[in-house]
């Protein structure tokens, strides 16, 4: 079975989860076995799929036949990734080691790059005809799509090279360089052993080196295979980090072609001008026509910036008309998409 | 939320920190004070709002009475190994510089604590009635705030320990040092926020000033019943979604604690318009 895969990127809060969500519940409805790969879903959205909770492992959606989501456990995948790739005994010291528990938590590419080793795992099974992957907001998406390569990198040794000089000592001669004069220097101003643990830490870490650098690039190209969606709304923050996948990921996979515009109010609220309403006074009317004013304000702002951007990028221009209320059922989820146009279709027929 | 010698502002992204702390720092040169703004998150940020140049790490008077930089890692390094840890400029600083560099990328909180002692510094250096800090979203803050303690807690000695105990103390100072939460009144937001007031309360590593609520509508002043006589049309249609939006707004504004609340800005165009008029709000609100 050959498997698509939609990455839906953006900024936090522009409603990428509830749109992978709606995705997902219309692709099962047209007859797909999908997956929806979530990062953090808020509370009322996984009461929309009926769940209480969520891990790694995809659970199946009862009030939705076909459909399973799954969430990402950051730590869980972590441990997964050191279990796979490490001797046991270097695989627990690292497990225990502050420094890498640091690494894992903290280092946003390490965030993207499990999320990417989950998505691979999914895509390897051949259990799924769709996997909807709704990216970690670090970095608005863009670090699920440069995490392999910088993962490759940190453990490839740059760090260790840097505190050792060109070449990679093995743990003997790691005492002595840690030894040097300058280096001594170091620990007498940061205060203590501090960097032979690093560098200590640094040639466990290395031995991670091959496993990963062969996963990250099948995860690359898992990547290169899959379609992308940029979520955004038309204010500024989001707006901004939606632009960095088109200038910051210049050819690379990623490059999406559509783009998803959140919270759009309606055209039409920009051209009338007369409210004939004789049921109502003067001071309500003038606050109706005041209102609808600053609204239609609202909705040419809206308007320039839409058009702004996807002339600028060449995209196709999907709009999700502004709710009042968040979906709470499957059957509204899969309402959201009916008004956006053929997104669903377009994405997946 | 201006009579401290330093104002962090934080809140979940996308939520308008970065306009509310120009504002702020606007209505700070208004009324006298020499204030520096520090964006703490690279690239963007205040800047935007106040001036139409990148910021540098160098500082530049960009408005009367306001002063903007940028906090860059590589520099916040070079001057903490100098200004803060005091090696002697004849040290080998680019070993140094190196290692810790290498320390940054692996040890927790270090890279936080260079960043964040930029402000510190500043602060100490009094050159300023008022630093405003443009700091990092709430995911982030809390790694800054603490990065201090958690470098006195994994090193056992030395410059570093005593250098990070100190700052962990002024930045515990309430009469010296507060935090300002922006949110707006939607969901994700507001509980992120309650969740920081949590961990605030639970480890009180700055104190809090005041919770402000960003982008709230206007009141409609018709209802619903009025609403429902207007004909069909863009008028009812805008009115209704307005009622909507509000009745929302209303439920996440209830869980938050009082504080000032700024007003949604109807189709403003660029970055300054939205900081002046936001500063213009808090004229009438002090």
């Amino acid at each position: 079975m050959s498997t698509r895969v939609l990455v839906i990127t953006g900024a936090g809060g522009v409603g990428k989860t509830t749109l992978s969500a709606a995705l997902g519940v219309t692709a099962a409805r047209h007859g797909l076995i999908t997956c929806v790969m979530t990062v953090d879903p808020a509370r009322r959205l996984a009461n929309a799929l009926g769940l209480e909770s969520l891990d790694n492992h995809p659970e199946p959606v009862a009030e939705q036949p076909k459909l399973s989501a799954a969430m990402l456990d950051v730590s869980a995948s972590w441990e997964a990734t050191v279990h796979r790739h490490a001797e046991p005994e270097v695989a627990n010291r690292l497990l225990n080691d502050p420094f890498f528990r640091a690494l894992a938590d903290r280092f946003p590419a390490a965030q993207a790059y499990a999320a990417g080793e989950q998505m691979s795992e999914h895509v390897e099974s051949h259990r799924w005809d769709l996997i909807v992957v709704d990216t970690p907001p670090a970095g608005g998406g863009l670090d699920f799509y440069t995490a392999p390569a910088r993962m490759r990198e940190v453990i490839g040794g740059r760090l260790l090279r840097w505190l050792t000089g060109a070449s990679i000592p093995g743990r003997r001669a790691l005492y002595k360089v840690t030894a040097r004069p300058a280096l001594r220097l170091a620990d007498t101003v940061l205060g203590g052993p501090l960097l032979e643990e690093i560098a200590e830490f640094l040639l466990d870490l290395r031995s991670l080196h091959d496993g990963i650098s062969r996963r990250s690039k099948a995860i690359d190209a898992h990547l290169r295979e899959a379609t992308s969606i940029v979520v955004t709304t038309a204010e500024p923050t989001p707006l901004r980090e939606a632009r960095r996948f088109f200038e910051e990921l210049e050819g690379g996979p990623g490059r999406p072609e559509t783009v998803v515009f959140n919270r759009q109010l309606p055209e039409r609220w920009t051209h009338s001008r007369n409210l004939r309403s004789p049921d109502i006074g003067s001071d309500l009317r003038i606050a109706a026509r005041e209102n609808l004013s600053r609204w239609a304000a609202e909705v040419r702002l809206q308007h320039e910036v839409k058009q702004e951007f996807v002339a600028r990028y060449g995209l196709h221009l999907h709009e999700i008309p502004w709710a009042d209320h968040s979906p709470t059922s499957v059957d509204a989820l899969a309402g959201l998409l009916e008004e956006s146009g053929d997104l669903a279709d377009r994405l997946l027929s | 939320m201006l009579d401290r010698k330093m104002t962090f502002v934080s809140g979940k992204g996308g939520v308008g920190k970065s306009a509310v702390t120009a504002s702020l720092a606007l209505q700070a040169a208004r009324r006298g004070l020499q204030v520096l703004v520090i964006g703490m998150v690279e690239g963007i940020g205040a800047g935007l709002h106040l001036s139409t140049k990148r910021l540098t790490y160098a500082p530049h008077l960009v408005r009367p009475g306001v002063t903007a930089l940028a906090v860059n890692r590589s520099d916040a390094l070079d001057e903490y190994l100098r200004l803060q840890l005091h090696v002697p400029r004849a040290a080998p600083t680019k070993v140094l510089s190196r290692a810790l560099s290498v320390l940054a990328e692996t040890a927790p909180g270090v890279r936080e604590i260079v960043t964040i002692g930029k402000p510190v510094y500043e602060m100490w250096q009094g050159r300023y009635d008022l630093v405003l800090v443009d700091a990092p979203p709430l995911g982030q803050l809390f790694s800054y705030l603490r990065a201090p303690s958690t470098i006195a807690e994994l090193v056992p000695g030395g410059p570093i320990r005593a250098q990070a105990e100190r700052m962990s103390s002024a930045l515990a100072d309430p009469e010296a040092v507060s935090l300002v939460l922006v949110t707006t009144p939607d969901e994700l937001p507001v509980l992120e926020t309650k969740d920081t007031l949590e961990l605030l309360e639970a480890e009180p590593v700055v104190g809090l000033d005041t919770v402000v609520v960003n982008r709230v509508l206007p009141d409609l002043q018709l209802d619903e019943a009025t609403v429902a006589t207007l004909p069909d049309g863009p008028h009812r249609e805008a009115a209704t979604h307005h009622l909507a939006v509000l009745a929302q707004q209303e439920r996440w504004l209830d869980e938050m604690p009082a504080g000032p609340r700024l007003p949604y800005l109807f189709g403003i165009h660029t970055p300054a318009e939205v900081a002046e008029q936001l500063a213009d709000i808090w004229d009438g609100q002090e």
